[in-house]
């Protein structure tokens, strides 16, 4: 009778499935996951957590009796499923064999894997042909152990499948299952006939506080050119307008120039679903001489979780053709924070590729005449967006490759 | 580790999921991909409109095309439940590059349309489909259209998809009898995105061979016309005179500067042409 009473929690919806065998209707938050709603809500606590991004395991149950990642299945996705957690497999024979050859070649040691390892096992004695043990240990490889060297798992697995085949037990093939992501049925009732409603909108946050260190050594550099069918001199000039140039960056903003040489903005990125804004402060050298620039400035996104510096190194250059010219990028860029551990530079020089093949186009419109493009900005725009994106996208994909 | 909220929809139909769209929101379909980004808070939709359950769970064929729905698994392709569409040979081409995708509990989700859409440069179906030359259906507010696999990826996780518009269907020719096809994904660790891909489609009687180079974070790297790489001709022992000068070419070209990462890719793309004619069982997808 102590069990706390759980508030429903804002923007819950209603979800009807099935837990272990059990009906269960409850109200969730659609940033529910699977894991959370059996281990917070039901209590089921043998699915365990790891990684929460599908890489370690751990957190493996049966959807509609298939194995599936409880982390990255929303519960509020899963009306009309059939969950089965470790807690659901007490009675099931596969499992029962498998956790007595558990046992019998020390298959664990702390036991956080387990529950998850034993779901994959069950699957891969249901479906392998025979104990091949190149094919057990492919099967398993999506199951993290840190404790056993696997070698016990592997032969415990085996010796299940050999056993089961040796009693003429065939294994199955899944071809009466129907196509699409398992535990996805439709007509569970949410979000269906229901009138559109306008997406909840992120509340406006205030700006951060960056400092701009003029001598830092960039972690990463690339360098990048484009031409233009304008005279150098004139190419030059235009980059001396901040705003005019800003308005060519796609997703950049200028929000002041507190000071001559220094600008403060930010850009809007969108890659695929990440969709972030970083603001920052910039500083900005020219040399009329040389046809050179340097522009050096600080962001961190709006949460705070990152922040990066940058440089932009730019020269001016006459073209191959009269009254043309090429512009010269050598972009450097250092990430801190928990962000830094991650680097995947070649993902940054491809975005940075398009992104100047987008800000030459409308610059070139601009020096043409043509009207400025609707919408755009900043100067520093490399340096942020560059070490912005950099940190972003390799974080996620190191965190998803388990690099 | 909580993902910032968002409002749920689980439309049924591709128009429903569509009118959805058309008032803003992020398309789910496994999960597979977008959940970490939620998980990880790296991406925040206010709402997400999960079309697992929609009517994109279909395989078809038209005429000598497999029409696959979005939302097929790769386990799916795996188990060969698609085999009756794709016919035979397709089918275990595809299922080859299917089971090679991360593990099973992520095929079970993960769909071809999202691997596609999330146009990672070292996803498999990215890079295999390109070699296959595959086209997608789009489904837009006003219709449906059409692209070659080359004009739907736009760049390093970028597409031709407007925020408003759905894949539909991965439309994938049926390669000709006389063809051989390799696919060889080189990677540490078993399941995870690779390194280098390299994709081959070789047919020897028409003298044709299209190769892929992939996982160079860009858009796979296409070789339409590699007669170049067999010293002019693709004849009946292409696999002998594989010349892997043009290939290397065409990666500095590409602006990969690095002449290890260069003579890896290098190297497995020859392996996908030795698998191509059949010299070499080869671990395709691990
Ligand atoms: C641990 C792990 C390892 C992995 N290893 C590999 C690997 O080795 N090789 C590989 O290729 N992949 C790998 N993946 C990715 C996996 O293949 C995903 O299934 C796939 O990338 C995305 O498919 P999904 O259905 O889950 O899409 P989701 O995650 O639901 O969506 C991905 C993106 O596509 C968009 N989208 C999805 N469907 C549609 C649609 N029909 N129309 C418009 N937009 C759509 C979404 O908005 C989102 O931006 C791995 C994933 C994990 C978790
Ligand atoms: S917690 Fe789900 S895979 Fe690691
Ligand atoms: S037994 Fe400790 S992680 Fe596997």
């Amino acid at each position: 009778m102590n069990a706390p009473l759980r508030q429903v929690p804002e923007g819950a919806v209603a979800v009807a499935l099935t837990v272990n065998g059990r009906p269960v209707a409850a109200q969730v938050e659609p940033r529910t996951h699977l894991a959370d709603f059996v281990r917070e809500d039901l209590n089921l606590t043998g699915t365990h957590l790891g990684c929460e991004h599908g890489v370690c395991g751990a957190c493996t149950v049966l959807l509609d009796g298939e194995p599936a990642r409880a982390c990255l299945a929303f519960a509020a996705t899963c009306g009309g499923a059939c969950v089965t957690t470790i807690e659901g497999l007490d009675g099931d024979e596969v499992a029962g064999e498998l956790r007595a050859a558990f046992n019998r070649e020390h298959a664990l040691q702390c036991g956080f894997c387990t529950p998850g390892m034993l779901v994959s096992a069950r699957d891969l004695v249901l479906r392998l042909p025979e104990a091949d043990e190149r094919r057990v240990r492919l099967g398993l490889s999506g199951n993290l152990c840190r404790c056993t060297g696997y070698v016990g798992i592997v032969r415990a697995v085996m010796s299940v499948i050999a056993d089961r085949r040796a009693r003429g037990i065939a294994p199955q093939d899944g071809a009466a299952r129907a196509l699409g992501p398992v535990g996805a049925h439709a007509g569970d009732g949410v979000g269906e006939g229901k009138a559109v409603s306008a997406p909840p909108t992120a509340a406006a946050l205030p700006p951060v506080a960056v400092e701009v260190v003029e001598d830092f050594i960039p972690a990463h550099t690339f360098a990048q050119s484009f031409s233009l069918a304008q005279p150098p001199d004139a190419v030059f000039a235009a980059f001396a307008d901040v705003r005019a140039v800003a308005a060519c960056l796609p997703g950049a903003f200028v929000e002041a120039e507190p000071a001559p040489g220094t600008v403060a903005g930010g850009l809007k990125v969108q890659i695929g679903p990440v969709a972030a804004t970083f603001r920052g402060q910039a500083r900005i050298t020219r040399d009329p001489a040389t046809r050179t620039g340097r522009i050096v400035g600080a962001g961190a996104d709006v949460g705070g979780r990152s922040s990066t510096q940058g440089e932009v190194r730019y020269r001016v250059r006459p073209g191959q053709d009269p009254g043309s010219a090429v512009v010269e990028l050598t972009v450097g860029y250092t990430l801190k924070g928990p962000l830094a551990q991650f680097g995947r530079p070649g993902l940054v020089r491809d975005i940075a590729g398009r992104l100047t093949a987008l800000f030459a186009a409308n610059l070139e419109a601009r020096l043409a005449g043509a009207p400025a493009p609707a919408a755009a900005p900043p100067l520093n725009p490399f340096a942020l967006a560059l070490g912005a994106l950099a940190a972003r996208l390799a974080r996620w994909r190191a965190r998803l490759t388990g690099g | 580790m909580k993902p910032a909220p968002f409002a749920l929809e689980r439309p049924r139909t591709t128009a429903d999921a569509l009118a959805f769209l058309a008032a803003g929101g992020r398309v789910m379909a496994g999960g597979q991909s977008l959940g970490p980004m939620l998980n990880l808070r790296l991406a925040a939709p206010g709402r997400v409109v999960d079309v697992s359950a929609a009517d994109l769970r279909t395989a078809a064929r038209e005429g000598e095309t497999l029409v696959l729905g979005a939302c097929v698994t790769h386990a799916d392709i795996e188990d060969g439940r698609i085999a009756q569409a794709a016919g035979p040979v397709l089918a275990a081409l595809l299922a080859r590059v299917a089971g090679g995708i991360a593990y099973r509990a992520v095929r079970n989700r993960g769909t071809i349309g999202g691997s596609l859409c999330h146009a990672d440069p070292a996803a498999d179906w990215v890079n295999a489909l390109s070699a296959l030359d595959a086209s997608v259906e789009i489904a837009t507010p006003s219709g449906s259209r059409r692209l070659p696999l080359g004009d739907f990826l736009t760049g390093a996780l970028a597409t031709a998809l407007g925020p408003d518009e759905l894949l539909a269907a991965v439309r994938i020719p049926q390669p000709a009898a006389t063809a051989g096809f390799g696919y060889v994904k080189h990677c540490r660790k078993v399941g995870e995105f690779a390194h280098a891909i390299g994709a081959a489609l070789i047919d020897p009687a028409r003298g044709a061979a299209r190769l892929v180079m992939g996982a160079l974070e860009r858009p796979p790297l296409l070789i339409a016309d590699a007669r170049a790489l067999f010293g002019g001709a693709v004849d009946a022992d292409f696999a002998a005179r594989f010349d892997p000068e043009p290939a290397d070419a065409a990666l500095q070209a590409a602006g990969i500067a690095d002449p290890v990462s260069r003579h890896v890719h290098v190297e497995v793309l020859r392996r996908a042409v030795m698998q191509a004619a059949g010299l070499q069982a080869g671990r395709a997808a691990a």
